[in-house]
């Protein structure tokens, strides 16, 4: 019985003391004292306290998963436009490979680099713009190549040809 | 020597009776009787840097070690520099024993908890120890964890029930199924060597949640217990919490518990493809 109350005690006092001693023991060792002054600790807590707990907590859009899933559909029909080039090359193939060669760069390629390593809400915009621009010049080039030229299947079958 | 023990081999000659108890002390003379081993000094680089020092720079301090009196990990050598050669040196640790997750550090290249890490015996290469890569440092070894567990925190890693009257008053039973899939998810310690070992982490570790977090957010989600796997789902609709992942598998390299977080990341990228779909077919 004696052991039992003193347990009780150990619980009460032991536990809830350890409780807000570990709290005030952390902080000061996640937050030094000195923290005003040095931008490293200020910054971290920034991160932790923003972005985390306001910016990103979920949207009702799909569209980051649409994204994802079009990445894949287009990385798919790529593959496939392979053999397809091999064994129908004509008009229809090099379009639709001008098509999928540009959107699996800007989507895949460039627009995921961007994204990962351009930061800033100036500069993502610029970025982006750039990216757009970029695509565009490339799709319409293709075009007018399939166009005006031999198209995409028979130049790359050219280079085998000599 | 060889004098001293010919002289203590024939005394046991002497005194045993029988050859078996003969040949177990002869064993034992032999012992007595080697030299001290030879000192096998290696040499360990640490990181250090000192916040109460105006203007220190971080820099690499070397300590020597004799491995015949370390213990064989990686810790018991930093806590025998502790101890007995620099008290100022500054880590986490607790368990030593790959259960609390906190001696978590950069050792030789490689992110893994120092308690589980063997010291490398070619005593001819330093083992270089740093803080956890790309991490704000509190001071030595000691990183500053605080968006790690904001971002633990805000993936909600509880169970959760949309009906919560009943909360309490009996048990989620789950089948043996079940519950086997949540094997290689729960058993992870939090040390985030995964999440500081990814590329994707480093760039955008304030907005994309990293593969530590994410393999819990799956461990929820796919628990049959809990009740907001859509919701869950949802919360990650946007391009960096989830997709910044690129599959570079670090985190699976890594993981000092044999832990896949890779994969757990992999199967919430098939989740958020599907589970729009589920919806309306169930609504």
């Amino acid at each position: 019985m004696a052991a039992i109350v003193r347990l009780g005690s150990v619980c009460h006092r032991g536990v809830k003391p350890l409780f807000y001693r570990s709290t005030l023991l952390a902080r000061p060792l996640v937050v030094p004292h000195k923290d005003q002054e040095s931008p490293y600790h200020l910054s971290a807590r920034i991160h932790a306290s923003q972005t985390v707990n306001s910016k990103y907590t979920g949207s009702s859009s799909n569209a980051a998963s649409l994204h994802w899933t079009g990445e894949r559909v287009v990385s798919i029909l790529l593959l496939a436009l392979g053999p397809a080039a091999y064994l129908y090359p004509g008009p229809v193939v090099d379009y639709s490979l001008a098509a999928a060669l540009t959107l699996h760069g800007h989507w895949v390629g460039i627009g995921q680099v961007l994204t990962d390593y351009v930061h800033g809400d100036a500069k993502i915009k610029m970025a982006n713009t750039g990216l757009f621009l970029l695509s565009t010049v490339t799709f319409a080039g293709l075009c007018y190549f399939n166009y005006n030229d031999v198209g995409i299947c028979k130049a790359i079958a050219l280079l085998w040809s000599k | 020597m060889s004098i001293a023990g010919l002289a203590s081999l024939s005394r046991c000659g002497v005194l045993a009776l029988r050859p078996p108890v003969g040949l177990v002390a002869v064993r034992h003379a032999q012992v007595a009787a080697a030299p001290a081993p030879e000192p096998r000094i290696k040499k360990f680089q640490v990181y250090r840097w000192d916040p109460d020092t105006p203007g220190d720079k971080p820099r690499m301090q070397t300590y020597d070690i004799d491995l015949n009196t370390c213990g064989p990990m990686v810790l018991d050598a930093l806590i025998k520099i502790k101890n007995e050669m620099d008290g100022t040196l500054t880590f986490r640790r607790s368990c030593r024993e790959g259960i609390c997750g906190s001696c978590a550090m950069n050792i030789n290249g490689g992110n893994t908890l120092a308690c589980l890490n063997k010291i490398d015996t070619n005593t001819s290469k330093p083992t270089k120890i740093y803080p956890l890569p790309h991490m704000y440092v509190v001071k030595d070894l000691v990183p500053d964890m605080s968006n790690f567990y904001a971002q633990y925190k805000s993936i909600e890693p509880y169970l959760k029930r949309k009906d919560e009257s009943k909360e309490g008053q009996e048990q989620y039973l789950q089948s043996v199924d079940d519950r086997q899939k949540l094997d290689g998810l729960y058993e992870c310690i939090l040390c985030a060597c995964c999440s500081t070992s990814c590329p994707s982490y480093w760039w955008n570790g304030d907005k994309y949640l990293g593969p530590a977090v994410l393999m819990q957010a799956y461990r929820w989600m796919i628990d049959s217990r809990d009740e907001f796997t859509e919701e869950r789902l949802s919360k990650l609709q946007d391009p960096f919490s989830l997709y910044r992942c690129h599959t570079i598998m670090n985190c699976t390299k890594t993981c000092p518990k044999g832990l896949n977080p890779g994969k757990a990341i992999a199967e919430i990228k098939k989740m958020m493809a599907m589970y729009k779909e589920k919806k309306t077919a169930t609504a």
